[in-house]
């Protein structure tokens, strides 16, 4: 019995091992009117690498001391976030920016907040993985400890040979951030009220979450000039797009000095590029879940949608005195969508009620992307 | 078995060898050492007040210049884990002390070889070439290989990193290039390369001994004030400026414009 079992599983793991070589296979689980994402060409998704990957994903063995996984900061019930205004690494230190949902991200056409040359999740697993200003994971200097977390599990050494069968020895840290990349993509979501609206279901929006569609598509609101397309965001691109679409605004959240100034940690475009007129823009960031996500903005600087819309409604946030203080309106470097407006109680009751047609409930316990150590 | 059938190949190769025996017959080894210091003494990582919290920094492009100006390059020799042929890496903290977010290895010299035994001085770059500082560094060579060394989000490498602290303080720069465009592993260019041209006069290349002077490098930089200072190479920190122009470099990192203070010739 025991041989039989052993065969079979042999077995198994060829069969997934050839099932993995042909990427092609993977089935995404969209909606027919949606895209794909677009994978590169050396890391193509198969159900065992976005295993392999999930397990990665939730386990605190890659972080210096044991103590946080990718998951800390990407919680699932919050749309993989973590609610605080600046998330904190491994060792204590203050990220300067707020965690960032991963839903969808396998349609982000640059990643995090203000990065022009990051595009693709495997490269961007490093930073928080390796890096040491700030320390995330704090694995800097362990990259022999991730490659043998993979040789040394018996699951992972299954696993990584099954999703990198052409790998003469998979158990490498590019493997790692492969598997990982491949997790993360994997988190797409299309099933909330205001898509299954589109879908033609035209009693999934209430009558306010309709008034407030009209408005967030307003040209007096003008959100969706940033928070436009299929994934609210200007910076989203799919396996079809033939443009790269990126875009970086300033939204009058600072402007020190009268200056246009940012605080100094956090400057945006402008830290990468160096060029006065990157001060303070950043990637819109897709709105799908927003509800779930505070506190908002880059640096988690505004609790609530009400006061984000307060800011918007504003034309950019008068900071009265400390060391941030400015009046954000007034920036030089503000995108001419951020204009102001008034909206009354009740419109901004309807619009908070859009945005939260923009849940999808299912993300947040599909258990494709739960914690598999918890099972 | 192929050159058989190619006899201009057999002509090919014995031209090389020829030449090659030529040159190997002036090939002279070239062994330059490094070391920290602070006004001119040595420091290291568990030194009290000032301590060295890191020093590690990339060497490539190196040239002796013989007493009529003439460049020669030097051939690195490659190892396993410090050098290419081209580039190196100098790695002077222990990973004790202040520096304990570093390495216990260390490498403090560069060794290779140079056709010329005329030393009058020697050139270097700080910094990694272009076209290898934006390759995927799970791919690298050693000594590119070193993730301490990477800076994942600026997608190129630190070609130095250094720090200092008194009980109360502490300063620190990572330099590496800023501003590029394209995407990673597709860049293009990057506005402030910020590499750094070290030129160095009556230098004995054989026996040549260079310190990287931490004080120098933070000359204008208050290690008193507890505020704490640190550099990454953006244009936006203004505690970039000092070191910046220590090292020679304009602040958009593209020229050598004043003489560099940081790195001396130690007799």
């Amino acid at each position: 019995m025991k041989y039989f079992v052993a065969i079979v599983g042999v077995g198994v793991v060829v069969a997934i091992a050839i099932f993995a070589s042909q990427g092609a296979t993977y089935d995404w689980r969209l909606p027919s009117t949606y895209p794909e994402p677009q994978v590169p060409a050396h890391n193509p998704m198969s159900d065992t690498k976005v295993e392999l990957g999930r397990w990665l994903f939730y386990d605190t063995r890659l972080s210096g001391n044991n103590t946080m996984s990718c998951a800390t900061c990407h919680i699932q019930a919050l749309a993989f976030t973590d609610g605080k205004n600046r998330s904190v690494g491994s060792t204590g230190t203050v990220h300067p920016r707020n965690s960032m949902s991963l839903v969808n991200t396998a349609y982000a056409s640059r990643l995090t907040w203000a990065n022009p040359s990051l595009d693709r999740l495997e490269d961007q697993a490093l930073t928080p993985l390796l890096g040491d200003n700030p320390v995330e994971m704090g694995m800097g200097g362990h990259e022999a400890e991730i490659a043998a977390l993979l040789a040394s599990d018996e699951k992972y050494r299954r696993l990584a040979e099954a999703s990198f069968p052409s790998d003469e020895n998979p158990n490498s840290v590019l493997n790692v951030v492969r598997s990982i990349a491949a997790f993360v993509r994997s988190i797409v979501s299309f099933d909330s009220p205001y898509d299954r609206y589109l879908a033609g279901d035209f009693t999934a929006l209430s009558p306010a979450a309709e008034r407030g569609l009209e408005l967030f598509f307003s040209e007096e609101l003008e959100c969706f000039h940033c928070h436009g397309g299929f994934n609210f965001t200007d910076s989203s691109t799919h396996a079809n797009s033939t443009v790269d679409q990126v875009g970086f605004h300033n939204t009058g959240l600072y402007n020190l000095n009268a200056s246009g100034a940012y605080p100094e940690d956090n400057t945006g475009l402008f830290d990468m590029t160096g060029q006065v007129r990157d001060m303070g823009r950043f990637k819109a960031p897709s709105l799908r879940n927003i509800s779930l996500t505070a506190p908002y903005m880059h640096d988690g600087s505004i609790a609530t949608l009400d006061a984000v819309i307060d800011h918007y409604a504003r034309g950019g946030r008068l900071i009265a005195d400390g060391s941030n203080a400015g009046d954000g309106r007034l920036s030089p470097f503000k995108s001419e969508f951020v204009d102001g407006f008034d909206l009354s109680k009740s419109e901004r009751a309807d619009l908070i009620e859009f945005l939260a047609s923009l849940t999808d409930n299912s993300v947040l316990t599909n258990e494709r992307w739960t914690d598999p150590f918890e099972r | 078995m192929k050159l058989a059938k190619r006899p201009a190949s057999y002509l090919l190769l014995v031209t090389i060898l020829v030449a090659c025996a030529a040159c190997s017959a002036k090939s002279v080894p070239v062994h330059i050492e490094f070391s920290a210091s602070w006004a001119g003494q040595p420091v290291q990582c568990d030194d009290t007040p000032l301590a060295l919290t890191d020093l590690r920094f990339y060497v490539s492009e190196v040239l002796v210049i013989d007493s009529s100006g003439a460049e020669h390059p030097v051939s690195l020799t490659p190892d396993e884990r410090w050098q290419q042929q081209n580039i190196a890496l100098i790695d002077l903290e222990n990973g004790a002390g202040a520096c304990s977010n570093g390495t216990s290895d260390m490498n403090s010299a560069i060794r290779g070889t140079v056709t010329t035994s005329d030393f009058a001085g020697i050139r270097f770059t700080i910094g990694v070439p272009f076209e290898m500082n934006h390759a995927n560094p799970l791919l690298a060579q050693p000594p590119l290989d070193d993730a301490a060394m990477h800076w994942h989000w600026r997608s190129g490498y630190k070609f130095l990193r250094a720090g200092i602290s008194s009980p109360n303080d502490s300063f620190w720069i990572h330099l590496g290039s800023t501003g590029c465009e394209g995407t990673i592993q597709n860049i293009t260019g990057c506005s402030s390369p910020n590499r750094v041209t070290i030129e160095l006069s009556d230098f004995s290349a054989d026996g040549g001994r260079v310190a990287l002077d931490l004080a120098e490098l933070s000359r204008g930089i208050d290690l008193q004030d507890g505020t704490g200072s640190d550099c990454s190479s953006s244009p936006a920190e203004s505690e970039c400026a000092a070191p910046f122009e220590r090292l020679g470099l304009t602040i958009d990192g593209v020229t050598n414009l004043q003489p560099q203070k940081v790195f001396q010739v130690q007799r």
